[in-house]
């Protein structure tokens, strides 16, 4: 059972039948009681729908983009790096590692029997000592922990903006 | 030139990576957004962030709007589901939201009026005070009903409800924002005298 205030509303949303407007239109007409009320829900009615919205402080478009460019930034290197690069490493090992075993294998002497010994194919290591030594090496050693740093700094930056997102 | 834009073509530049596109959509939305998440915060710092929330999971899952709603109503829904988190985070169970009498202890702390809010008091102000009052699913439901330009199907997609179940929720609220308004410009008059 609605209410002579629910019917007014629904009238003034204009949500009820034909015959139900008809007959609270006539209502709003003959009754004072009625009307004074339809005109004081009308009035609050009209009141709403001039509400002014809430202004967002200036920059909120702003921080919104740079929060969702920092996490963007911050997604994690699995996701961006391309799969095909790493099955063609795997590719290229596993080719290397059988290219090895096909090597050795024909490397053996198999008609020596138990008696046969397998020589290792003799491998002349470069001088290691001269290289470290040399200046380039130093010099690329030294650009090394420099790009360390500068990669470590770059994190840290990226894990503090995430953080303040 | 964005501006000339529809929401849907906005969207579809927004998904293909040009976020100036996406800048452009909140923008256009982010004042009911923000006044959304005021109904449901009830201050403008908690507000703000439950509103930057909002455009960032709307970001996140722009490709999955399948269009068959309006974006301000997708949109709208998302605000509502993030205050909800954002309240129980904040210890204020879903429960306790549509407990009349923590806001009665709300209301009668912003009721006593202060001395600084001489100016300003038309009655719009005071309209808004009122809002400020009500439980946040009456306050939300008023403003996406005259605000939002929702209709009760889509403000009842917005809330999770029965379209007649909001019918009857904004019938209610507007009668307790009336009884609010009522009470506060009465306090005003004896104020005055």
């Amino acid at each position: 059972m609605s209410t002579t205030e629910e019917k007014l509303w629904n009238y003034i949303d204009g949500l009820c039948s034909a015959e139900e407007q008809q007959a609270i239109a006539r209502l709003i007409e003959t009754d004072g009681i009625y009307r004074r009320k339809y005109e004081e829900l009308l009035a609050l009615n009209a009141e709403l729908g001039d509400i002014q919205l809430d202004e967002p402080p200036m920059a909120f478009t702003y921080n919104v983009m740079e929060a969702i460019r920092a996490e963007e930034a911050a997604m994690p290197l699995k996701a961006s790096i391309n799969k095909n690069i790493i099955r063609g490493i795997v590719g290229f090992l596993s080719l290397v590692i059988i290219a090895v075993i096909a090597y050795a294998m024909l490397s053996i002497n198999w008609s020596a029997g138990d008696h046969g010994a397998y020589e290792l194919p003799s491998v002349k290591l470069p001088n290691i000592q001269a290289i470290t030594s040399s200046p380039v090496w130093k010099g690329f050693l030294f650009f090394d922990v420099v790009l360390g740093l500068f990669l470590f700094d770059a994190y840290l930056h990226k894990r503090k903006l995430v953080k303040q997102a | 030139m964005q501006s000339k834009l529809t929401d849907t073509e906005l969207i579809a530049q927004s998904v293909a990576g040009n976020q100036s596109a996406y800048a452009e959509l909140i923008k256009r939305h982010q004042r009911f957004v923000f006044t959304l998440a005021m109904r449901f915060a009830k201050n403008r710092e908690d507000a703000e962030e439950i509103a930057q929330d909002t455009f960032i999971k709307a970001y996140r899952n722009l490709a999955n709007f399948q269009q068959q709603s309006k974006f301000s109503t997708w949109l709208y829904s998302i605000v509502y589901t993030t205050a909800m988190t954002f309240l129980r985070k904040r210890r204020m169970d879903t429960d306790s939201i549509d407990d009349e009498n923590v806001y009665i202890q709300l209301e009668n702390q912003q009721g006593g009026f202060d001395q600084n809010y001489a100016e300003n008091r038309s009655r719009s102000y005071y309209l808004n005070k009122a809002i400020e009052q009500l439980l946040p699913d009456d306050a939300a439901i008023i403003t996406l009903f005259y605000k939002g330009e929702q209709s009760l199907e889509e403000i009842a997609v917005t809330l999770g409800m029965e379209a007649n179940t909001v019918k009857v929720k904004l019938f209610r609220a507007r009668q307790r924002l009336k009884e609010k308004l009522e009470r506060l410009l009465k306090h005003e008059a004896k104020e005055l005298i």
